[in-house]
């Protein structure tokens, strides 16, 4: 470093200062601290070797990346980034593959066929849901999806 | 300290009402830390989660019951008291050794983040509606109570003191308050205004241990966004940059000595990528905030200010400066003045220096204000400190925005030739001649400072410089104005077009004879530079 002025000692004030910052610098901030509470997948920092990324590839906070990731990725971030731009992301890369959120059973559903009943409350048909508890893809015969479940919010 | 008036009186009264001795009895300790852990579970509660109005509807109730929303006294001693015992948790929490860190910092979020949700409740549903007076009033009591607490924390626990709570509960109590929600739009301007003031007042040079969490909460997207970008006719800019320059100035006596130890260079990397972001998304604020950030930027940190001076508004486009033959004095740009948002000439201080200035620039006499120039500027014989920087520069700038303004009223503009020969120029000259090293040094700053993008500014003070150089009657001057335009140069990107310009222009213009100077040769390794440099800027060497 240079110092074109010359140093100059440092003040009481200032040296008092400096070993208050010292001291912080043994507890400094986490990213997590100013962050919404993550429930199921905390930050936990640590080295990784140089030569794996260490970000995120450009671009992947876009729908159309989302669009290209499986099935099973768009349900575990739907299910375990609560509240956060990924969620709304995959849920709507996953209606965009004509998939419906059920809102009281809180599971994801996709027609398999044509519905046998269609009316204004219902329809009623053969549908592949996602099992979140058993994490695995089912097939539900003559489920009767009512439409005030039906999460039609439009997602902008 | 003046008595505090307006909107930051509340904020003072609770940093008072947490110093203040008054002894709260036992019993009322354990009432609010029962009454808190209550909400703390109700509101994380899958009830409270889906309908947290309904959660807080049902702890007011209890609040009431046991008379803590009595009267301001009583609301006030509970937040003093949830905010102690908010951070005491954490605290203990934090020293844990037995628990994964992610175990105890959960711990610790979930308890602040329930805090910080009573509080923006409490804000957004006090008083009626439409009486935004109550809300402000509460919000600025409650933050000044937290910066309170944390003031009086750091200096009881001095380098045990923790940060986390304190940076939790800002930046939660921020966010929750910027939702989109129209109750707290409209309350907006004033929510932001209470959090600068608080910032302010929790300053790095106040509150040292809370410098890291200070610098992320005021880099923080959503702080910025709102600060810079949302907040409709730059409302929120001046407020910025004083927070800023509160940053600015507790670097500053570390910086200007160049030994950065371990802590001072993490803080100052951060600074540098705050400023990088600011160049980035928000390059007309730095334009013209520029003035004020060089006043308290020591002279040593070269690239941290030329990030500021290399700042220009977006719907500019610089010409190339290595393009051959530009001519400056063409571009339409450089008619026009730059916004500078500092009072600069109320700087000119003390009143009698400034009236003294305006008659010599009116009647180009007495010769004596010239031999007396240097006694205004320099303040003391210790080498290092000896002038004033916030006067020399407000000087130099004022001066100059002054020649423009006369040269333009004799309906000329400024070129090589109309700056000559003026009460202007005698004080540029004679500050040149007169002053010593160190005095020139800062004085030859003042004029790089202006180097920027094309405007008026930056052309009078590119062909001051110029001249300075031309008209120099010793080797001395022109190597000092060498080395200032050089060290800004040498470093990384990015460089100032002014600053560019000019030293193209010197070493390019036969008429400055650059290279038949001594300090050009004078070393090897320094001419092996100049001659990189002209490479560089494209320029034939001649001999």
């Amino acid at each position: 470093g240079v110092a074109p002025l010359g140093p100059v000692p440092l003040q009481k004030e200032h040296q008092r200062q400096f070993q208050m910052l010292d001291a912080a610098f043994y507890h400094l901030p986490l990213p997590s601290d100013s962050e919404k509470l993550r429930s199921y997948l905390a930050r936990t920092p640590c080295p990784s070797p140089p030569y794996y990324p260490q970000v995120p590839l450009p671009d992947t906070d876009s729908l159309e990346f989302y669009q290209r990731l499986g099935n099973e990725t768009l349900f575990f971030i739907f299910y375990y980034m609560e509240g956060t731009k990924a969620q709304y992301l995959a849920a709507k890369a996953l209606k965009k593959q004509s998939w419906r959120f059920h809102t009281k059973l809180m599971h994801w559903y996709q027609r398999h066929e044509e519905p046998r009943v269609i009316n204004d409350e219902y329809e009623q048909g053969s549908y592949i849901f996602f099992d979140f508890d058993n994490w695995i893809q089912r097939r539900r015969e003559g489920f009767t999806f009512e439409y005030k479940y039906l999460e039609d919010r439009d997602l902008n | 300290d003046r008595a505090p008036g307006g909107p930051t009186a509340h904020i003072h009264s609770g940093i008072l009402q947490v110093t203040s001795r008054d002894f709260d009895d036992l019993g009322y300790v354990e009432k609010t830390d029962f009454l808190l852990r209550e909400w703390v579970t109700l509101i994380h509660s899958p009830s409270g989660i889906r309908e947290p109005t309904k959660a807080f509807g049902t702890f007011v109730q209890h609040l009431n019951m046991h008379g803590f929303l009595k009267t301001d006294d009583v609301i006030t001693r509970f937040f003093r008291i949830s905010t102690r015992l908010c951070v005491d948790m954490c605290c203990q929490a934090l020293t844990e050794q037995s628990n994964s860190p992610t175990v105890v910092r959960t711990k610790c979020y979930q308890t602040l983040d329930a805090y910080v949700k009573l509080i923006a409740l409490l804000v957004k549903h006090s008083g009626d509606t439409a009486n935004s007076g109550t809300k402000i009033n509460l919000l600025n009591k409650v933050l000044g109570i937290v910066a309170g607490v944390l003031l009086h924390d750091q200096d009881a626990h001095t380098l045990e003191f923790q940060q986390l709570p304190y940076q939790r509960m800002f930046i939660m109590l921020f966010l929750e308050l910027n939702a989109p929600e129209p109750i707290l739009e409209t309350i907006n301007f004033q929510v932001l205004t209470a959090f600068c003031h608080t910032l302010h007042i929790l300053s790095p040079s106040k509150a040292p241990g809370f410098s890291y969490a200070w610098l992320e909460i005021v880099s923080h997207r959503v702080f910025l966004g709102r600060m810079l970008a949302l907040t409709p006719q730059q409302k929120g800019w001046g407020m910025y940059s004083q927070l800023l320059m509160d940053l600015f100035k507790f670097l500053a006596p570390f910086l200007r000595n160049a030994e950065l130890a371990k802590p001072v260079t993490l803080l100052y990397k951060g600074t540098l990528r705050l400023l990088l972001v600011l160049l980035h998304d928000f390059p007309e604020f730095l334009c013209d905030y520029h003035y004020g950030f060089c006043d308290v930027i020591p002279p040593n940190c070269i690239q941290m200010r030329n990030l500021i001076l290399s700042a220009f508004p977006r719907n500019m486009r610089l010409p190339d400066p290595f393009t051959p033959n530009l001519k400056v004095d063409m571009l339409p740009e450089i008619a026009h003045a730059p916004r500078v948002l500092t009072n600069f000439s109320s700087m000119i201080q003390p009143p009698n220096f400034k009236k003294d200035l305006d008659s010599y620039l009116k009647a180009r006499a007495p010769v004596t204000f010239l031999s007396e120039l240097r006694g205004n500027v320099q303040i003391s014989n210790e080498p290092g400190m000896a002038y004033n920087i916030p006067l020399m520069n407000a000087l130099v700038l004022y001066v100059g925005t002054q020649a423009i303004n006369y040269i333009r009223s004799k309906s000329h503009t400024p070129n090589m030739t109309t700056i000559a020969h003026s009460a202007h120029m005698d004080i540029f000259q004679n500050l040149a001649v007169d002053l010593d090293t160190e005095g020139r040094y800062l004085f030859l700053n003042a004029i790089a400072n202006q180097l920027r993008y094309p405007n008026s500014h930056t052309h009078y003070f590119s062909c001051t410089l110029l001249y300075l150089f031309a008209e120099a009657n010793s080797e001395a001057i022109q190597e000092q104005i060498t080395r200032v335009l050089l060290e800004r140069l040498i470093v990384n990107r990015p460089h100032p077009w002014g600053l560019l310009i000019t030293f193209i222009e010197l070493i390019k213009n036969p008429t400055y004879k650059f290279w038949l100077h001594e300090f050009v040769h004078c070393a090897p390794e320094i001419e092996k530079l100049f001659e990189s440099v002209a490479r560089s800027c494209m320029v034939q060497k001649q001999v």
